[in-house]
């Protein structure tokens, strides 16, 4: 165990208050350039614009940064908040915290929700949110003790760089005995070499003596991180009660937490048994109905998936509770204990390893054409450890894969390494070498955008077939999951605003599966209500699984089985309870709104947020080569008859991935189209003038960037 | 015998997560069913026998990711 040296570069003294409402009501501000702390008030229209959480980082990020701000620049704002709901232990799910910046890849606005008890506990040290610019070349760690009411920026000189080294390092030095008292917030060295690099967030796993950590994965937040010379960030709390959050109403807070957590106690065996498996469920699920990618996205389905399934995760998960907030129900943040890797630094040697989740195990897996449950295993470690995005890395390597079986590179570019699709070793080398800034690694570490660009600059690759198979849109690499076939789901990622992930609108079920929305008007009802509800989690710093992966028994009879509307009416008690403010479910949508469109007019400051922007991949609408058409020709040839029409007989396939893609791209442009109007945005897919005033976010400088676009 | 929820199936040989389904009467549109640790999926409901003396979980997943 490394032995912490820290020297004192600042210290801050501050009083801390105590929570109103589930508010510190003032928020921290970090300026590493000159080691500058500080402290601003929270005001109450502050509150009822932006809530807490994402609003607030967004709201810091808009007033940090100008449009010509780059993601290196040391204007760009690493924000981080919880919420007003966060933090509370007896409500699943109540602890995640939110984190926004500029992102390396996109350019535009990142924002990723992770968990672990960093949210909460900066909340409860006196702050709802922090804000850090400006870069420095020391090794820098920041502490934000509520203990003892100080905020200390220190030079970590000699600090491990891996992601579990250095968490565990700073919680038995900070922790003095307690640490649980400790959350840390780290990257790892994969960070500084790649434009894809994540942040790990710890939690203390008094179980098992363990420091567990989760991560905040998407868009290279980890890498505008290690850029600003941090090496951590670390806050200190104490114990957490009901009251902590000092609610309103505390008697129907309780209430209602019991209601959920019981429900989730109660259905969660029946269902999904996220308390076992996790997410690891969707493994075989998702392979069933063609939805699981494989080999790059190229199809949706493998005979060897249920190698990667439910059933060896539950094997090989410890057993334990895992909630990575204090009394969630849910408890689905699994882990492998005493896994020794093959490879790497931590070879022959025992690590416990957070995951893998469904993402990882379908990048890392499935989508590599890998079936080995251990090879993914290994990969969640190294991308955990190393700082990097396990769903960015998966995509990544599986657009170089499949350019590799193209033909489009070769070993004179890989540094000799066979990258064909289920090449094991390879995918870890490539791994390994991102950690070390070395090799193929480094440039397959620049995310799939950059790629296309150096294969095709450099290494004379063609531009079309890439800009087709690259699963990438905004500069963002793909989630994993297969949307070919639901034309909901093509718009849950290229109309998100930050880029495709799936955490706006995962919409694949409802749409292709249960067909819940068959018409038109419905799917862009469906893209309106549900990117804005979940994105009320983030406001508040909430976790969105209670919400819908363990529903009532009886939800199917309701209305809008979808929308889970009995626990839509509890969270408006939830954050009634807490906040004093009288709500209805309409207004947690309306709250949304407001930040949504904010968000949206702040990637139009950063020259993005246009029509165009939301543009997606062929690969997510249809199949992009004869071979994927044969592959499920008969729903092709169904679809171009039954649906538009079209007399298949006596065509080429070739013919028929030509028409079948004209036809499959218009419709995807009219769903922008209807999707802009029900929410109130310009053909160009600019918020009006109307929307903007409707919720109240006319302010002067929004205005400007408005009429800069057209919209006056 | 074979249980759904509060229902219970007198089991035959043969019988199917889709049999069972009819006989439940329930049209809601499942996605997957749960037989202890095996998932089955609806495209596969009429080809997955039930063993006798097992609960069949029907599981609505409007969730994921």
């Amino acid at each position: 165990m490394a032995e912490v040296k820290v020297r004192e570069i600042q210290t801050f003294n501050y009083e801390r208050p105590a929570i109103q409402k589930g508010y510190a009501n003032q928020t921290l501000h970090v300026d590493l350039a000159d080691s500058k702390i500080s402290v601003k008030p929270v005001s109450e229209k502050m509150k009822e614009i932006f809530v807490g959480g994402k609003g607030f980082d967004l709201w810091f990020l808009w007033n940090a940064v100008k449009g010509s701000t780059r993601w290196s620049d040391p204007e760009n704002a690493l924000c981080i908040a919880s919420g007003p709901l966060g933090g509370t232990p007896i409500y699943p799910g109540s602890g995640k915290s939110i984190v926004t910046a500029i992102s390396p890849t996109t350019g535009s606005v990142m924002d990723s929700n992770v968990g672990g008890y960093f949210g909460p506990y900066l909340k409860f040290s006196g702050f709802d949110a922090l804000e850090i610019q400006g870069k420095t070349q020391v090794p820098t760690v920041i502490l934000i003790d509520g203990i003892s009411q100080r905020v200390r920026i220190l030079e970590g000189s000699g600090l491990p760089s891996d992601a579990h080294e250095i968490s565990e390092v700073l919680t038995n030095h900070f922790g003095q005995g307690r640490p649980r008292n400790i959350s840390v917030v780290s990257t790892g060295p994969g960070a500084k070499h790649t434009l894809i690099g994540c942040l790990n967030f710890s939690w203390y796993d008094a179980k098992r003596s363990k420091i567990r950590l989760k991560q905040a994965g998407r868009g290279g937040l980890g890498t505008v991180f290690a850029d600003k010379g941090l090496k951590a960030i670390v806050a200190r709390w104490d114990t957490v009660t009901t009251v902590t959050n000092n609610p309103v109403d505390e008697a129907t807070l309780k209430k209602v937490a019991r209601l959920h957590s019981q429900e989730i106690v109660d259905q969660d065996p029946k269902q999904n048994q996220m308390s076992l498996v996790g997410t690891a469920h969707l493994v075989t699920i998702m392979n069933d109905y063609d939805l699981l990618p494989t080999h790059n996205f190229r199809f949706g389905q493998h005979p060897q998936a249920p190698k990667l399934g439910m059933e060896v995760y539950r094997a090989l998960f410890d057993k334990g509770y895992d909630g990575c907030w204090m009394g969630c129900t849910l408890a689905c943040s699994h882990g492998v204990k005493d896994f020794v890797p093959a490879t790497g630094p931590q070879k022959g040697r025992k690590v416990f390893v957070d995951g893998p989740e469904y993402e990882t195990i379908a990048g890392c897996g499935s989508n590599l054409g890998i079936f080995d449950p251990l090879h993914v295993v290994e990969m969640n470690f190294y991308c955990d450890t190393y700082g990097l995005d396990a769903i960015s890395t998966g995509t990544s390597i599986a657009f170089a894969m499949e350019c590799f079986e193209m033909g489009l590179i070769n070993k004179a570019h890989t540094g000799g390494m066979d990258l064909s699709f289920g090449n094991r070793a390879s995918a870890l080398e490539l791994l390994h070498q991102m950690a070390r800034g070395e090799g193929f690694g480094r440039v397959v570490g620049q995310g799939v955008r950059r790629m296309k660009e150096i294969f095709r600059k450099e290494y004379g690759a063609d531009r079309v077939i890439m800009e087709d198979i690259g699963m990438e849109a905004k500069g963002l690499e793909f989630s994993e999951y297969m949307s070919k076939e639901s034309l909901a789901q093509q718009g849950g990622y290229g109309l998100a605003l930050k880029g495709p992930q799936h955490d706006e609108a995962w919409l694949i079920f409802v749409d292709m599966v249960h067909n819940f929305m068959p018409t038109f008007e419905q799917k862009a009802e469906a893209l309106h209500w549900f990117p804005l509800w979940r994105t009320w989690f983030g406001l508040c710093g909430l976790c969105k699984l209670p919400w819908n992966d363990i529903v009532p028994a009886d939800n199917k009879q309701t209305k809008e089985p979808a929308k889970v509307m009995r626990h839509v009416g509890w969270y408006t008690q939830y954050f009634s309870a807490v906040t004093g403010r009288k709500v209805e479910p309409a207004d947690l949508i309306t709250m949304s709104e407001r930040v949504y469109n904010f968000q949206r007019v702040l990637c139009l400051k950063m020259g993005f947020g246009r029509r165009e922007h939301d543009a997606i991949p062929y690969r997510a609408m249809g199949p992009v080569t004869v071979e994927e058409y044969e592959s499920r020709k008969e729903r092709y040839d169904k679809q171009l008859k039954e649906t538009y029409g079209i007399d298949v007989e006596g065509k080429g396939t070739a013919e028929k991935v030509k028409i079948l893609r004209k036809l499959r791209e218009e419709r995807y442009e009219q769903l922008k189209d209807a999707v802009y109007e029900r929410r109130g945005w310009t053909k160009a897919g600019i918020p009006t003038l109307d929307t903007v005033k409707r919720l109240g976010i006319d302010f002067p400088e929004v205005l400007d960037v408005l009429k800069a676009h057209g919209v006056a | 015998m074979v249980r759904i929820g509060n229902r219970e199936f007198a089991w035959r040989e043969g019988v199917t997560v889709a049999d069972l389904l009819k006989e439940l009467g329930d049209p809601y549109p499942y996605a997957v069913a749960r037989i202890g640790d095996r998932l089955i999926s609806r495209p596969d409901f009429d080809k997955a026998a039930v063993p006798n003396d097992s609960e069949v979980f029907l599981i609505p997943l409007i969730a994921g990711g």
